[in-house]
């Protein structure tokens, strides 16, 4: 299993950035959206082509005979005349051409939102919550012990439909994972109305906050994994167990530790007295392909960094350095990477 | 070069009233703005109460239909004696003016002493919530132009006392009473939504 | 036609057997205080006023393009530790609000209250003591926002302070506070240009100049000054409801007492889409300016110009929504934001062809100014078509708040009003200094400027549909956006360079620049027809009009206007749809007062910062200025209705 993780980071980060561009689809929403990009820009290529043809053309051209000579003023009223209907013309197409964006436009707003009308009762339903600055992800589940709870990474079944549903409780964020949908606002005090991401092929997908949200605006993005059903399945059984019990000496420290540090003030881990809820949960940390809200690959040395001193990798953010002695960080490390 | 025909205005008045005369244009516009801000603060009032749970909030106690409607009705009271005085001013009547500004500072006065029993009577503060913030910012501003109007017949008295009054005092005298009318009406806005409102009276 | 023949034409207003006695008493009236301190804080001139509006909003210009420059170092590469985010985010607040409201609000209007009289033929602006005022407010917000910029309390939260970021709970200490108070310096400031513009255009203008025969750049100031009465007030309302929610604990957004985040988006955007409009319909007017310079014809379409002209004002009120498309407002209506945004483009539309119809067969001389244009032209159509993506939901569901936004309306911006400026600027230059720029200079500054703007905003469309999102002070290596911002980064220090070379012309211009003449490029409008520089009191005998172009429908025997007091500043005031003589007015001369009332605006914003007792202590000198702005010094020999009491 870490071997697969593992040769995942090198994945993710070595040759094959996750995919992030409007212009990568990879459901069925964001390729709606990339074919009307498509019918826009290239019926705007052609306008301004046009438009600077005319341009060029009309300023090679020499003058007519009849305004050769003649002192400034307004243009000759034959002149006048045929200008006036290629203008009539050209305004005329350029309604034309607005109408036609006007429907491809609606057209394909409802096909987006037609993904949502259809009854799916029994789709998944996952709550994303944005916070300065990482995003918490929970899976709701009617029984309250199997909800899911995980941060900065949201696996979905390939080729079905996933409720979003969106939250903010501090300031304005904005959910985006460019190659599934666009984006949609996260409002304190606005409940928004669900949304729907669905992936066709499988694949890990980039997104990020869209609206700026305070210093680490820059630095909170997240992953959005696509995994064949049985994956996703075995995935979400995974996360519904408690947090492993440390296996080793070395680890069963750090589990001591962590509780009792000010690690537990913020953090929570399933099945311990940790239950901090101001952090990400870390009940299977080391089964994430990234910390720190997609900044850093989840490896023991980023880890390490990353408790040490996060303020110099997100400089305000708010977990706070943490003074440790040399054996200590290698138990909780141990602790921490033993939470799959 | 020919010799050319030449357009002498001489003859034309300096001192003109109304919409012909640059400053009437000045105050319209001053009026223009104002009462776009004020119809921005009506509008924004409606937007925070339609996506109000319960508007007003519990703690909310309505002053009183007689305190405020009394209230309203010196201040469009007031519009009369600054119509006169503005008539008095076509009229260049020294006197005239003097008898109506007085007249309609009084008015002002005792609107802005009525203006404050209501705000002190109200149950809830401009920091309760935002109800109480819209109530309050409005009554401020509007108190701020009331203030500001009364200030300037204050002003008008002193020149008319002490002199030199000219010609184009006229006409700020008459626009003084115009944008009056456009203070004291704006109220009547407020006033409705925040006393008059039939769904706010029933809070009593 | 050569030059010097258009040149004979403007000297004759000038008067051939010169009324040298007129001369003298107007410029003994109309005279500007001798002592440069007095001069400084007395001035009511509005070309003097103009020019320190225009140059105050260059220096800004100046400061805004260095945040942007320190910016683009920090994006140069991934990860770059240059610019930390504290600073960061300053930067990219600071930089927005300098130039929307600091720079091209301010340089539009200001260049309007120089250009405005003289276009329509008067001798000052209708309100000379409050262009004073606006000027010294303006001022007062700009220093405001840069002490708090250069003492590390610089606005961090965007230029549009979304709240709640920037509210009392997330945006702790005076940062915010100082951004909201500049804001209001600044909209009193062009509220009062515009109300000045509007008011010396419908009531001033020279006899004969019917509203049929305004001159399109007049028209875009009237536009622009109406669209700035009725959105400015939404962004000062806005400012205060934000200043109290940080000062006085009122709760207008915050949506735990009943208050509202997305209130602030509607207020903010009411005014924020209009902004725009605001800064780039002046720009327009630059563009008919120059382009009936330079064709040596009107351009094509009058009524069909102003009328665009006239829809723009009015649509660009109903496009607000469209920047809040991703809040997820009810669809239906969105569909009407986006079918106004849409249309919009119908207007501007109209407008380029009927510039091309001018353009057509007319073989202009392709000087610096109508460079300038034609880069309007290039980059303004790509703006304006990436502005009809914008305004489809689902498009813009994708590229808003990322790098293609930024791309887009700085295309819009620069392209559809800092090109037309800068032409416009090289254009009145010999207007305004006496002196002509050089050409060659010129042309190698355009084809910087081009250049490098094409080479730092092209990239990022490409750069936001990859997902960038914008106001990020960093990204990840593997994102794979090092390439273009590397290239987006030597654009512009391409773009800086032409800048800096348009200054350094400007400079030596100054000094050994050649005499300009009355109307070096044989243009049109009645402002080439006196000296440069004009003199303080304008036309020696105010014009009569005849025509749409005022000097090439000029006759033989056009009327002037006479009996015009000289001894006293008067003018001639006209009706408003036929620009018929109507009365004489008499306008103010030098006061210190609109300083002093100037000062205590700025005291009673600036302490309302620190107390809310800041508004009464603010109150006294305001009331102080007021008072003696108001009274009678008996200096304008007015017919007096009753004496001075001794």
């Amino acid at each position: 299993m870490s071997g697969i993780s593992a040769a995942a980071c090198l994945l993710l980060f070595a040759g094959h950035p996750p995919a992030h561009s409007a212009l990568a689809s990879a459901g069925p929403q964001a390729a709606r959206i990339e074919s009307l990009w498509w019918l826009f820009f290239w019926v705007c290529s052609a306008v301004f082509l046009l438009v600077m043809a005319a341009l060029a053309v009309g300023l090679v051209r020499d003058r007519t005979p009849e305004e050769a000579g003649a002192a400034p003023g307004p243009i000759p009223p034959e002149a006048r005349r045929r200008r006036t209907r290629v203008v009539a013309v050209a305004t005329a197409i350029t309604a034309l051409i607005l109408f036609v964006f006007l429907f491809a436009s609606t057209g394909t707003g409802r096909a987006i939102a037609s993904l949502s009308r259809s009854d799916r009762s029994d789709a998944m339903t996952v709550e994303v919550t944005g916070h300065q600055w990482w995003w918490e992800v929970q899976y709701i589940d009617p029984v309250p012990g199997q909800r899911v709870t995980t941060a900065n990474e949201i696996h979905i079944p390939v080729g079905r439909p996933v409720r979003i549903r969106t939250a903010s409780h501090d300031v304005i964020h904005s959910f985006w994972v460019p190659s599934l949908h666009g984006k949609r606002d996260l409002i304190p005090g606005h409940d928004s109305e669900d949304f729907w991401l669905q992936a066709d092929r499988p694949g890990v997908y980039r997104g990020q906050c869209a609206e700026f949200c305070g210093h680490q605006h820059a630095h909170m993005a997240f992953l959005v994994i696509a995994d064949p059903p049985d994956r996703f399945a075995a995935w979400l059984d995974a996360q519904r167990q408690p947090a492993a019990t440390p296996a080793t000496p070395q680890a069963l420290r750090g589990q001591d530790l962590f509780v009792h540090l000010q690690c537990a003030l913020c953090h929570a881990v399933e099945g311990t007295d940790a239950g901090g809820r101001v952090g990400p949960d870390l009940t299977h940390v080391a089964s994430r392909r990234t910390l720190a809200a997609a900044t850093l690959p989840n490896t023991r040395g980023h880890l390490s960094d990353w408790i040490v001193d996060s303020q110099r990798i997100k400089p305000g953010n708010p977990m706070p350095p943490t003074r440790l002695a040399g054996e200590d960080l290698e138990s909780i490390l141990a602790y921490l990477e033993s939470l799959k | 070069m020919s010799r050319r025909a030449d357009l002498d205005v001489s003859g034309l008045p300096s001192v003109v009233y109304g919409p012909r005369a640059s400053l009437w244009w000045g105050v319209v516009g001053i009026m223009a703005i104002e009462g776009t801000m004020f119809a921005i603060l009506a509008a924004s009032y409606f937007y925070l109460r339609g996506g109000a749970v319960e508007w007003p909030p519990t703690d909310v106690r309505h002053p009183g239909l007689g305190i405020t409607t009394f209230g309203l009705a010196i201040l469009l009271a007031s519009i009369l004696p600054m119509h006169w005085a503005a008539k008095a001013a076509e009229r260049e009547d020294l006197k005239g003016i003097r008898l109506w500004l007085i007249v309609s500072t009084v008015l002002m006065v005792a609107f802005l002493v009525v203006r404050g029993l209501v705000m002190r009577s109200l149950t809830f503060r401009w920091d309760s919530h935002a109800y109480g913030s819209l109530v309050w910012t409005a009554a401020g501003l509007h108190t701020v132009h009331v203030v500001t109007g009364t200030c300037e017949n204050l002003l008008f008295l002193a020149l008319l006392d002490r002199g030199p009054v000219e010609d184009k005092h006229m006409l700020d005298l008459r626009l003084n009473s115009l944008y009056w009318y456009f203070v004291a009406l704006s109220w009547v806005v407020f006033y409705c939504i925040f006393f008059l409102d039939p769904g706010l009276l029933k809070m009593r | 036609m050569s030059i010097a023949e258009v040149d004979d034409i403007g000297q004759g207003w000038a008067g051939e057997d010169a009324d040298a006695e007129e001369r003298r008493r107007l410029e003994k009236t109309w005279k500007v205080p001798s002592n440069p301190l007095r001069a400084w804080f007395t001035n009511v001139d509005h070309k003097d006023l103009g020019k320190r509006y225009v140059v105050t909003a260059l220096v800004f210009f100046v400061l805004g393009g260095i945040e942007a420059f320190l910016m683009r170092l920090q994006l140069a590469r991934p990860e770059s530790r240059l610019i930390g985010p504290d600073r960061y985010g300053q930067l990219f607040t600071v930089h927005g609000s300098t130039m929307m409201f600091l720079f091209a609000v301010p340089i539009m209007l200001g260049l309007g209250t120089y250009l405005v009289p003289l276009m329509i033929g008067t001798r000052n602006l209708a309100f000379p003591r409050l262009n004073a005022f606006s000027y010294w407010v303006y001022l007062a917000g700009g220093l405001l926002l840069y002490v708090g910029l250069f003492t590390n309390t610089g606005p961090d939260a965007g230029w549009f302070a979304y709240v709640p970021l920037s509210g009392p709970g997330f945006s702790p200490g005076k940062r915010v506070d100082i951004w909201a108070q500049m804001i209001t310096f600044t909209e009193i400031s062009s509220l009062a240009v515009a109300v000045n513009l509007i008011t010396t255009i419908f009531k001033h203008r020279a006899p004969g100049m019917s509203l049929n025969r305004i001159p399109l750049y007049v028209w875009s100031l009237l536009v622009t000054s109406f669209m700035v009465v009725f959105a400015m007030p939404a962004v000062m309302l806005s400012s205060l409801m934000l200043a109290m929610d940080r000062l006085v604990d009122t709760h207008f957004f915050n949506p735990a007492e009943g208050g509202d985040a997305l209130l602030w988006q509607h207020l903010f955007w009411f005014f924020g889409h209009p902004e725009v409009y605001i800064i780039f319909i002046p720009a327009l007017g630059i563009v008919s300016s120059i382009l009936s310079a330079f064709t040596r014809r009107e351009v094509f379409g009058y009524l069909a110009m102003v009328m665009s002209l006239v829809a723009t004002g009015f649509i660009g009120f109903g496009l607000w929504v469209h920047h809040m498309f991703a809040t997820g407002l009810p669809q239906l209506g969105t569909s009407f934001f986006t079918a106004a945004s849409m249309m919009i483009a119908i207007p501007s539309g109209i407008q380029i062809f009927c510039w091309t119809a001018t353009l057509w067969g007319s073989r202009p001389r392709l000087k610096t100014p109508l460079l300038y244009v034609l880069g309007f032209f290039f980059i303004f159509v790509i703006g304006g078509l990436t502005g009809v993506m914008l305004a489809s939901v689902p498009l813009d569901l994708q590229v808003h708040d990322t790098f293609f936004v930024v791309a887009h309306f700085h295309y819009v911006l620069i392209g559809g009003s800092v090109f037309p400026l800068l032409g416009g600027l090289f254009f009145w230059f010999p207007k305004m200094t006496g002196r002509r720029l050089s050409e060659g200079m010129g042309k190698l500054s355009f084809w910087l400027v081009f250049i490098g703007f094409n080479l730092t905003f092209f990239p990022m469309h490409q750069l936001g549909l990859d997902g960038m999102p914008r106001r990020i002070y960093t990204y990840l290596p593997e994102t794979g956006w090092g390439t273009l911002n590397l290239l987006a980064t030597v654009g512009a220090g391409i773009l800086g360079l032409g800048l800096l070379v348009f200054f350094v012309n400007a400079a030596q211009a100054l000094r050994h620049g050649e005499a300009a003449g009355n109307d070096p490029w044989g243009a049109d409008t009645l402002e080439w027809a006196i000296a440069s520089p004009p003199p303080s009191y304008n036309f020696l005998r105010l014009p009569t009009v005849a025509g749409r172009s005022a000097l090439w429908s000029r006759r033989e025997d056009q009327a002037e206007v006479t009996g015009l007091r000289s001894d006293r500043r008067e003018v001639l005031v006209t009706n408003l749809l036929d620009a018929e003589p109507d009365h004489r007015d008499v306008l103010p001369g030098p006061t210190i007062w609109p300083f002093i009332l100037g000062l205590g605006v700025a005291v009673t914003f600036i302490t309302a910062i620190f107390t809310p007792w800041g508004v009464l202590i603010g109150a006294v000198p305001c009331a102080v200025a007021l008072v003696a702005w108001f009274w009678p010094r008996g200096d304008m020999d007015r017919e007096v209705v009753m004496e001075k009491r001794s």
